[in-house]
């Protein structure tokens, strides 16, 4: 690989999943109520703390987004990143498994549904994405 | 070496959850303390033009209030048989199906001015908004969304009715 290439393919991994993080929290710090419904129609969470989720959790994806867009503290942020996708496949499966007709709620609060299963798909390449990106952060930083 | 840096790492973690976990909860502190309390949702004083379009949301807390005193009318937005099923104590039954048909969904005996209450399988569920939006189109007055529902009523101990099967 030319060295353009061996730099520009991590920063547009980190920058795209950065960016992906920031465009997931913006609808859901605009709209915390519709997100709590979102949260509570998993039916994991009791009543309150559906609400605190909505109120922090938005929070967290965007700070981890940034960082990542910013390239600072690059490795703590991908792996908060990598633990939040691990946590939403979980509670997609379990979704899937109780056979909950809901909508993921990971994206924009209204609109038509999106299937958990696309979901899950689509947190499993971003998750293989933030590995790529701690990868490449390891070699950079070695 | 590797040790150290895994450790600086964890810090980091630790700080960036700490600072946007605390940032979030001071951002959306009116609407935990609601919550807290279990009074969902905001609009805590909508406009008459809000009023018109949207129903009010209202707290189990106050739901209850009103429906011992009798001075509101239930509405349960589920399918009929989930209403056969159980329902909140003297609720009427509307599915939003039928609702949906009708257009301008009418409840009989029901005063146009008279308080009513929609609710269906708590936050799960958004049919009781959308009962309640139709119910206000069809020119009842004053309109609320339960959004804790069934489930919330039923687990704060008040009283359901039907074959519970």
């Amino acid at each position: 690989m030319t060295p353009l290439r061996a730099t520009m393919i991590p920063l547009a991994l980190r920058v795209a999943l950065g960016a992906v993080f920031i465009y997931a929290a913006i609808p859901k710090i605009v709209d915390p109520v519709a997100f709590a419904g979102s949260v509570a129609a998993y039916q994991i969470l009791p009543y309150f703390w559906s609400y605190l989720t909505a109120a922090v959790l938005p929070f967290v994806e965007l700070a981890c987004g940034v960082l990542l867009v910013c390239g600072v503290r690059v490795r703590s942020g991908a792996l908060i990143i990598g633990a939040l996708n691990l946590v939403f496949m979980a509670a997609l499966t379990s979704a899937i498994i109780r056979g909950l007709d809901i909508d993921c709620g990971c994206f924009r609060q209204d609109g038509p549904k999106t299937s958990p299963w696309l979901a899950l798909v689509r947190d499993a390449f971003f998750l293989a994405m933030t590995a790529a990106v701690l990868r490449y952060e390891g070699l950079r930083t070695r | 070496m590797a040790e150290k840096s895994w450790r600086k790492t964890l810090w980091e973690i630790a700080v960036i959850v700490f600072a946007s976990a605390l940032f979030g909860i001071l951002w959306n502190r009116p609407l935990l303390s609601d919550a807290w309390r279990s009074a969902p949702a905001v609009q805590a004083a909508p406009t008459a033009q809000q009023a018109e379009a949207v129903p009010m949301p209202i707290g189990v807390a106050q739901v209850k209030e009103l429906h011992d005193s009798g001075q509101a009318v239930l509405v349960d937005a589920r399918s009929a048989a989930s209403y056969i099923k159980e329902h909140i104590a003297g609720a009427l039954s509307l599915p939003l199906e039928e609702a949906t048909r009708q257009q301008a969904p009418q409840l009989k005996g029901v005063a146009k001015d008279a308080v009513i209450i929609a609710y269906c399988n708590g936050f799960s569920c958004h049919d009781s908004m959308q009962l309640g939006k139709l119910l206000i189109k069809a020119g009842y007055g004053s309109v609320y969304v339960f959004e804790g529902g069934l489930p919330e009523w039923r687990d704060a101990g008040y009283p359901t009715s039907g074959g519970k099967q």
